[in-house]
């Protein structure tokens, strides 16, 4: 048997804080042979990026390395003075990073960028250097590359911006790649294209992979075996089958179970199952008046929301005189119609871009469509005129980012009470208890309420985000990705409080997300957005077991899914 | 971590830069001294009876009529100049003080609400913020004084005027920035009112940035003050600011008789230098992008 490539023992990778040290990797031990491509899982906090930071060298004071050995073919990385490092960094190891926005030069050309990529290691003629980014660029199958070579990076999209990354992380042929997190930012059918290209691109050059990632369905298309990280620990390691099919640590199986592909449409997901919430408040106004479950509530006709920039004089008077060309109009959602029936839960699925966020703040009425009403039980969601606002309540939203939907300088407790105070369902001596109520309906101790938003997780942050929304008493929850920023125990766990909550309060779902495995669980109806117009709509089941549009069966054969035990 | 741990962290990282904690300190005592200046004055300089022509344009260290010893010397009027800066201070900061708080709050509304409402409302009233800042700020506070006449409140809505602009822009910046942010939308959402989304959630949330304005516009308007009443369009020479005790003590700067000019102007730079130092200090610590 060959040395491994990679040889990492009882690595600890502790961060000072002013609460003690932190041990964000405590005693990590792995090997890696050449060629080899393990995947290295975790939520966040696990300590999967910090291990691949401290391999690499790149851990920042306060942290440093405490202890272990990072031996990279025999030769000790821990230690080695910042220039020796340096050398290795880019040659030997290199990295591909999450948001690849952040890390290529905004101002600088891609050819420039792998120009200096190169000369960082070698000695390379401007001509040379830039005949080898073109084939670089080539090899990450990017079009046209002799044009994209002088592109910037915002000319491109996000896959392509990654692709650049990962040819630049292949310049010098490196041993040992170390992704972190690469396809997390990209929409699922670019993601699969880029794992796809990523796996032939490894085979074809032998290049040993480290991939980290929160998601276990990605890391199982792609490596060859699976460690499992909790708090600076890894819990489990062993093929990426076994460790996927017949896992062996509790941890492991909990966060199988969280995932919603493994459980059945509509049933409770087992992390987090167990837990009793308090039951909500009751609802202060009688639903009598409302239709019965099932009839058709939340109506959205002929929506449409074009976005054109305004002109300011001089420049509509160059169009005007033909100096300069009007702006072409931007339709985000162009001409939809769809019923949300009272009490279903509606899916909206799309990728970026596709409109799906536009539509549901339209549903919700924080801005008025161009064109096309909502009507909800027949009523007009936004008031008419010039300058439309919102006249019903009974609409709430529950936003994708938690740590952005809560105004930072007010309490818990005032973000829940503001609404009901301001519009009458509670007086101000009441709104006390009634907040105390939604926070252990929600599962947060009500004693939460004295508290500022910074102070919480985003779990628990979406937990309060769903109380705001809920304590309005709302028939209808707009949910615009509510799930897509946490972790999947976390969203297991805010799934479904939301399946609990909606059955007890009858309430109707307009569930907006990218992803198709959520959606799945938690909806009786889906319909598929693409670049503004719906595509297909339908019976999530009926959709997901036979796809009519090329685009929902690219979409649903984009989604990675999890090895199934043979039994 | 609670709100008052944030403020103590605050100080902390303040003192940290000693020329901020040293400029701070100093404000601190200038403040002290115009707020306490009836009872640490040697003299009350407004009272004529006080006045005697025989101490008058005297060096400083000269023992007056009075009994006492004039530090900083006399003027031409025999006032004591020590007094007269410390009753100058007392005015200069409560026109400072009065016309960047007003400005302020005009400011922060127009800004916030032209953010707030955007579209055409939006344009004309930043256009006409910015039209105002294109001109020196010490010609629009003198063409306004000049056009109101001399007088205490004629003076502070020439201040106001000349400086609510600086806060309209900060204010219309940090707010067009918070409209786009989720907690607006949700807020927008429930729905709560206008007034509300703008008191309750946008305005807290620029706050920062303009409190940083503040600090400076406040500098910035006691030097207006004092340029306009040197000039002779700003206090009327029965409220003797700092400005106007430069501007007496101008014409015996060439015959030796220093006093009467230097120290009011020194102790008008003292006071403007820690308070733009003490609004830097701030600035940097509320801008995360500064942020070691």
């Amino acid at each position: 048997m060959t040395a491994p490539l990679l040889d990492v023992t009882d690595l600890k990778t502790w961060f000072a804080t002013s609460r003690g040290e932190l041990k964000a990797v405590d005693g990590v031990s792995f090997s890696l042979a050449q060629g080899e491509v393990l995947g290295l899982v975790g939520e966040s906090g696990s300590g999967k990026s910090i291990t691949g930071f401290s391999i690499i060298g790149l851990i920042d004071e306060p942290g440093r390395i405490v202890s272990g050995s990072v031996q990279l073919e025999g030769r000790e990385l821990v230690g080695l003075p910042a220039h020796e490092l340096r050398a290795i960094r880019g040659k030997t190891i290199s990295m591909v990073f999450q948001d690849p926005m952040m890390t290529l030069n905004p101002v600088l050309t891609i050819g420039t960028q792998i120009r200096l990529a190169l000369e960082a290691h070698e000695k390379v003629s401007v001509e040379e250097a830039r005949k080898r980014a073109i084939d670089a660029l080539a090899q990450v199958r990017i079009t046209e590359p002799d044009k994209k070579v002088d592109y910037y990076p915002h000319q491109f999209s996000g896959g392509m911006r990654q692709r650049v990354a990962i040819a630049i992380a292949l310049l010098h042929r490196p041993k040992l790649i170390i992704c972190d997190e690469p396809t997390t930012a990209l929409d699922v059918s670019v993601q699969a294209e880029i794992l796809a290209e990523m796996k032939e691109l490894v085979a074809r050059l032998g290049t040993a992979l480290i991939w980290i990632s929160h998601d276990l369905a990605t890391v199982a298309s792609l490596a060859d075996r699976v460690a499992v990280m909790r708090r600076g620990e890894i819990v489990e390691m062993g093929s990426a089958l076994d460790v996927l099919t017949r896992p062996q640590h509790e941890y492991t199986k909990a966060l199988l179970d969280a995932l919603p592909s493994r459980a059945k449409p509509g049933q409770l997901l087992l992390r987090g199952s167990g837990v009793t919430d308090a039951s909500p408040p009751g609802r202060r106004q009688s639903t009598a008046s409302l239709p019965p479950l099932g009839a058709p509530y939340l109506v959205i006709e002929g929506v449409s929301k074009h976005y054109q920039k305004s002109h300011g004089l001089i420049e509509s008077l160059a169009i005007k005189a033909g100096w300069a060309e009007q702006e072409p109009v931007v339709r985000a959602v162009d001409g939809i119609s769809l019923t949300l029936r009272r009490g279903e839960v509606l899916g909206v699925v799309g990728e970026s871009g596709s409109g799906k966020s536009t539509l549901g703040r339209m549903a919700a009425g924080i801005f008025p469509p161009t064109s096309g009403t909502v009507r909800l039980n027949g009523k007009p969601v936004m008031s008419e005129g010039p300058r439309p606002s919102k006249i019903t309540t009974s609409v709430q939203t529950i936003f994708q980012d938690p740590f952005a939907s809560l105004n930072g300088r007010m309490r818990i407790g005032d973000i829940i009470a503001e609404g009901p105070i301001a519009h009458g369902l509670v007086s101000r001596a009441e709104a006390g208890d009634y907040v105390a109520q939604w926070l252990s309906a929600v599962g947060l101790d009500p004693g939460f309420a004295r508290r500022f938003p910074h102070q919480f997780s985003g779990g628990q942050r979406q937990r309060i985000a769903i109380a705001r929304a809920l304590a309005m008493q709302p028939d209808v929850v707009v949910c615009d990705e509510p799930v897509a920023s946490l972790d999947v125990s976390i969203q297991a766990q805010i799934i479904n409080l939301l399946i609990r909550l909606r059955r007890e309060l009858d309430l109707s779902l307009l569930f907006i997300s990218h992803d198709l495995s959520v959606v799945r669980h938690l909806c009786d109806r889906v319909v598929i957005m693409y670049r503004g117009k719906i595509v297909e709509e339908g019976e999530a089941a009926e959709i997901y077991a036979n796809p009519q549009h090329d685009y929902t069966k690219r979409l649903l054969a984009a989604v990675p899914v999890l090895p199934q035990a043979a039994e | 971590m609670r709100e008052d741990n944030l403020f103590g962290e605050f100080l902390r990282e303040f003192s940290r830069n000693r020329v901020a904690a040293f400029a701070a300190v100093v404000v601190g005592l200038i403040v002290l001294l115009a707020i306490l200046a009836p009872l640490v004055a040697p003299q009350d300089p407004y009272d004529i009876a006080n006045l005697v022509l025989r101490d008058a344009r005297r060096a400083p260290g000269y023992v007056g009529t009075g009994g006492y010893v004039h530090w900083l010397g006399t003027d031409s009027q025999g006032r004591d100049l020590l007094s007269a800066i410390l009753y100058g201070l007392r005015i200069s900061l409560q026109m400072g003080v009065i016309a960047g708080g007003v400005a302020f709050v005009i400011g922060a509304v127009v800004g916030c609400a032209a953010a707030y409402i955007g579209g055409r409302f939006e344009s004309i009233v930043m256009r006409i913020v910015d039209l105002q800042l294109s001109f020196p700020a010490i010609l629009l506070a003198f063409v306004i004084a000049a056009l109101l006449g001399q007088g205490r409140y004629q003076l502070i809505m020439a201040l106001i005027f000349a400086q609510y602009a600086y806060f309209a822009r900060t204010a219309h910046g940090a707010a067009s920035a918070e409209r786009q942010k989720d907690y607006v939308e949700a807020a927008l959402s429930i729905p709560l009112s206008h007034w509300r989304v703008v008191l309750r959630h946008i305005l807290p949330n620029a706050l920062p940035p303009l409190i940083v304005v503040g600090t400076v516009q406040v500098a910035s308007a006691i030097a207006l003050e004092a340029t306009l009443s040197f000039l002779g369009v700003g206090l009327p020479p029965t409220e003797p600011s700092l400005g106007m005790l430069i501007a007496n003590g101008f014409q015996y700067l060439l015959s030796g008789r220093y006093w009467i000019s230097i120290y009011p102007g020194v102790a008008l730079i003292l006071f403007i230098v820690s308070l733009n130092l003490v609004g830097d200090q701030i600035r940097d610590q509320l801008n995360p992008r500064l942020r070691r």
